[in-house]
């Protein structure tokens, strides 16, 4: 059930022994040691760095589209705050909270959750008519 | 809170499991959870957003954009620490974790500095949890956001103490780890929640 | 059938340095059934809790039925009458079902699974702690300087339950102690649930892959899923109610625009997933029963499985049809109206498979097996009414009367009860090393099948005659004194049934015929140990080869497709393993830390009631100190060098 979620060309690192107790690694070797369920290829602190830059200049972007008010329209306002904001959210998702190079099973739960409050909630909004009028 | 190490001896058999230990598991499944927690209280903002009874403030009207961009920006940038923290003690450098773990909570304490500040400019300003249905949901959201942060800053805090007392190894990065997921899920929701409650509302409302 | 706990002479507790206290060391006595961490205790600790819960949130049906008993009742005011009413479902609901289902979960799922323990040993302990402290919560409101017990149903509409004390319309810290006792009881079951997912996930012995999980593994694997996900919303439903309550919040009042509707939005949210958090863990446990008792393995076994997995699914989106009522528009209402009906699609394919099963078996009228088959029968009925529910224009009829009532007591008391009671005949021999009496138990079996149909079964006539539900007295000359007096002389019928199976509990524990490891000729891995368990489970971890793996070691079919006993040493071999080669087998060690942390919330839970800073910040204390002393000591005591 591991390797099936590891990208072609990598392996799982797994350090977890019987009854999914993490054993670390003897050596640290290069890149230091490996956390659970985490595969090779990890994002090193540069890149780190680099995607915190990113976020900020999205961030920048969105109170800046903030102040345009008036100059474009509200919808296209609205969507492109909402789009900017999830990019966010995957970003920090996937490269902070390792989703993109860890084990698949966390990014299921993890959109299960999101995915499903969103539905549910959005289902419960409509419903209470929020939409229309 | 540990899993089990229990041990059969020499068990060589392969277990059948998912792969990934138990702890970072039930992290995921416990932040996965927190969505729909979070989500019900914006859901309730959403639908009480245009409610405001006649004459009441308006949270538009109370809003301070450059600060809270500000501090959501500081916030952001706890997140960076907080990788970096994971990053420093993987490769076992036991200084630089304990003061990028400090530097996040840090941050997160100038956050919920400036959310204080915030909070009671407009209690000061006659927009407060009593003053409509808008303003309550408003608050207890925050709030809550905040009582995740400050719950956060405990843990990094006691993290950094066990690690000024030599007592957080390099194994023991996997518990860097969990704290490091709690603390951006907290990040991922405020990014949530800046954009919905303090940029779009006010937009739609067409009362910036 | 001691042999193997003969060969390993003990398991090893050393002692264990550690900064604060002196960590406990006894697995057996008195105390340390208040700091084991051995989920077979815990179970049991959950499912005699529940059973607890259970006489009380019966002693106040009976109390309800001796005031519906006849027209114009005096028994009860109408105040005490909307606490008893409230308590007795929030008892059955939350203190009684979710609890029995968690009990039963706790002490089967690793031995199903060829496991030692669950996945977090100390977590388990503490969300038992927190179901206690959380039900004695509530319950304390009783006491008369509380002000009296929760009132505005177990469901807390508001704005009845939201509106402020003092100028609102409920008298006392009832709903106080009901909103945050909730919370409690919230956080207990929701690290259960983490708890039984992780385990069902990674600490499955080798070879047991999902689809050679016991069903009823798999129902509390999707149970758990429900609970982890359905138990935020109705917390932050909750916290609403609670801050609208003590701070002057506006979430539910109507006066500035607050949206009763939102309420109901959420709790449902919550509320239907809690009756499948419900009724799926007692579908699992009659999914075992009848194969055992029909001498066949299940029925459909894939189907059962994915029928349960679709209703996980399906329940999510049904929630409305409990506010057909309420002016939600007809879009919502034939949306959800349709989902409704539609849902009613996998539980009856599981009730046709269930029937597959005992079709052509050998079958046994034993206690479980007749509780099992008593299930089928009495969840189909509660299953049409449900059905009809669906039927937007019927329901509007028939919401909030007794034909709701009806509706649900034949699911939950016929469905899940029913099979916890025939659960607890199956698995007490394996618990304690002793049958229950099976002659007394049949007894009981009819004496509370008659019982729950005299009390219940009128009441859909009654319902659909006009009365309405939680009023605490109708007038004369309505037309529902017969029907409600039979309901009344029913419901002691099922107190004469509950008493017997107490008896018989209690009796059985010391005196009943001693049992073997098998005694019922089971087929899953929990009647390959000895009975009752040794702590570690199993001495070896087995190795499982199919589904149903116990029953493949014990028979094999001939040509004819007759079973064939094997040899014993076959299946002697799980399990029993090389027991002298010096296996170490280091179980998790007891702790205090999981009470301790737990007491932190009901002094939060006064704090909070009452508005009380100090105690606030000592229950603050308390947790903070608890959660850390727990999460620096390991979760095995260290070995002297």
């Amino acid at each position: 059930m591991s390797d099936e979620d590891a990208p072609s060309g990598t392996t799982l690192v797994q350090h977890i022994g019987p009854e999914g107790v993490y054993e670390a690694p003897a050596d640290l070797g290069p890149e230091g040691i490996l956390l659970p369920g985490e595969l090779h290829h990890h994002p090193d602190p540069y890149q780190y760095v680099l995607i915190a830059v990113f976020l900020c200049a999205v961030t920048a972007v969105e109170v800046l589209l903030y102040y345009a008010d008036g100059t474009i329209a509200t919808w296209a306002l609205v969507t492109l705050l909402l789009a900017l904001a999830f990019t966010k959210f995957v970003t920090v998702a996937a490269y902070y909270m390792h989703l993109k190079t860890d084990a698949k099973v966390f990014r299921r739960f993890f959109i299960l959750g999101g995915v499903g409050a969103l539905v549910l909630f959005t289902i419960v909004l409509t419903t209470l008519h929020i939409f229309s009028n | 809170m540990e899993q089990v190490a229990i041990s059969a001896g020499h068990d060589t058999a392969q277990h059948s499991g998912t792969g990934v230990s138990n702890t970072k598991l039930a992290i995921w499944l416990f932040l996965s959870s927190d969505f729909l927690f979070f989500g019900a209280f914006i859901s309730a903002f959403l639908l009480y957003a245009d409610r405001t009874p006649a004459g009441a403030k308006q949270l538009t009207d109370e809003l301070n954009i450059p600060f809270t961009s500000a501090t959501s920006f500081i916030l952001l940038m706890s997140s960076l620490t907080m990788v970096l923290a994971l990053a420093a003690i993987q490769r076992g450098d036991h200084r630089r974790v304990r003061i990028w773990i400090l530097a996040t909570a840090l941050f997160g304490a100038v956050f919920i500095g400036g959310q204080v500040f915030e909070f009671t400019e407009f209690v000061r300003n006659g927009y407060a949890l009593q003053t409509s249905t808008q303003s309550s949901a408003f608050f207890v959201l925050t709030g809550l956001h905040g009582a995740h942060v400050t719950i956060g800053i405990i843990w990094l805090l006691s993290l950094w103490g066990l690690s000024s007392q030599g007592r957080l190894k390099t194994e023991d990065a996997p518990k860097v780890e969990l704290a490091g997921l709690y603390w951006h899920f907290v990040d991922v929701i405020w990014i949530v929640i800046f954009t919905v409650i303090y940029l779009i509302t006010p937009l739609t409302q067409g009362t910036k | 059938m001691t042999t193997v706990s003969d060969a390993i002479s003990h398991v090893e507790q050393p002692h264990q340095r550690v900064d604060l206290l002196h960590r406990p060391t006894k697995s057996t006595g008195f105390w340390s059934w208040f700091t084991t961490v051995d989920h077979k205790k815990i179970g049991i600790l959950y499912v005699v809790t529940a059973f607890v819960f259970l006489l009380v949130g019966g002693i106040e049906a009976l109390l309800i039925r001796l005031q519906l008993a006849g027209p114009n009742g005096k028994v009860l005011t109408a105040a005490m009458y909307n606490q008893l009413f409230t308590m007795h479902g929030t008892t059955m609901v939350f203190l009684m079902g979710m609890p029995l289902a968690v009990g039963f979960g706790n002490y089967l799922l690793p031995l199903m699974i060829g496991a030692r323990d669950v996945a977090f040993p100390r977590l388990n302990m503490f969300g038992y702690w927190a179901f206690l402290m959380g039900g004695l919560f509530v319950y304390s409101s009783f006491l008369p300087w509380n002000g009296g017990a929760p009132n505005a149903g177990w469901f807390g509409y508001t704005p009845l339950s939201s509106a402020p004390i003092g100028n609102g319309f409920l008298p006392g810290h009832g709903a106080d102690f009901w909103a945050v006792g909730l919370v409690m009881l919230g956080i207990g079951s929701t690290t259960s649930a983490i708890n039984f997912i992780v385990t069902v996930l990674n600490m499955r012995a080798p070879g047991m892959t999902f689809l050679r999980m016991p069903v009823f593994v798999w129902m509390m694997l999707v149970t758990a899923f429900l609970t982890l996900f359905a138990l935020p919303v109705v917390t932050a439903a909750l916290i609403m109610v609670y801050m609208d309550r003590n701070w002057g919040s506006n979430f539910f009042n109507s006066a500035i625009g607050g949206d009763p509707l939102l309420y109901q939005h959420l709790f449902w949210i919550f509320g239907h997933p809690e009756v499948y958090i419900l009724i799926l863990p007692g579908m699992g446990i009659i999914s075992e029963i009848l194969p055992v008792f029909s001498r066949k393995p299940l029925f459909g076994y894939t189907v059962v499985i994915f029928s349960g997995i679709a209703i996980g699914f399906m329940g999510w989106g049904v929630w409305a049809h409990h506010m057909f009522a309420t002016g939600l528009g007809p879009i919502a209402v034939s949306a959800f109206g349709l989902s409704t009906m539609l849902i009613a699609v996998p539980t009856g394919v599981k009730i046709f498979n269930w029937l597959g099963t005992v079709w052509g078996g050998a079958i046994r009228l034993n206690t479980p097996m007749l509780f099992a088959l008593g299930f089928i029968a009495m969840f189909t009925i509660g299953g049409l009414s449900g059905v009809l529910h669906s039927v937007v224009p019927a329901d509007t009829q028939q919401t909030d009367t007794y034909f709701v009532v009806a509706h649900f007591h034949y699911v939950l008391f016929g469905g899940t009860v029913f099979a916890f009671f025939g659960g607890l005949f199956y698995w007490f021999p394996k618990v304690y090393g002793r049958m229950m009496n099976d002659r007394l138990g049949k007894w009981t079996f009819w004496v509370l099948l008659v019982g729950f149909n005299l009390t219940f079964f009128p009441m859909h006539i009654l319902g659909l005659e006009g009365q309405p539900r939680r009023t605490y007295r109708y007038g004369s000359g309505l037309g529902w004194d017969t029907y409600n007096r039979i309901a009344s002389l029913g419901a002691f019928v099922i107190a004469i049934g509950v008493l017997l199976l107490l008896v018989n509990m209690v009796v059985s524990r010391k005196h009943g015929q001693p049992a073997g490891a098998d005694p019922w000729d089971g087929r899953t891995l929990e009647w390959s140990i000895p009975s009752p368990p040794p702590e570690f489970n199993f001495a070896e971890v087995p190795e499982v080869e199919a589904r149903d793996d116990w029953w493949h070691r014990k028979y094999t079919e001939d040509d004819r497709g007759l079973l064939v006993r094997l040899p014993s040493g076959a299946a002697e071999a799980v399990g029993h393993g090389d027991a002298e080669a010096g296996h170490h087998i280091h179980l998790p060690s007891p702790s205090y830390y999981p009470l301790v942390l737990s007491i932190g919330l009901p002094i939060l839970g006064y704090a909070a009631v009452y508005h009380t800073l100090w105690l606030g910040i000592i229950g603050a204390i308390v947790l903070t100190f608890g959660a850390y002393a727990w999460a620096i000591e390991p979760p095995t005591a260290e070995e002297p060098a």
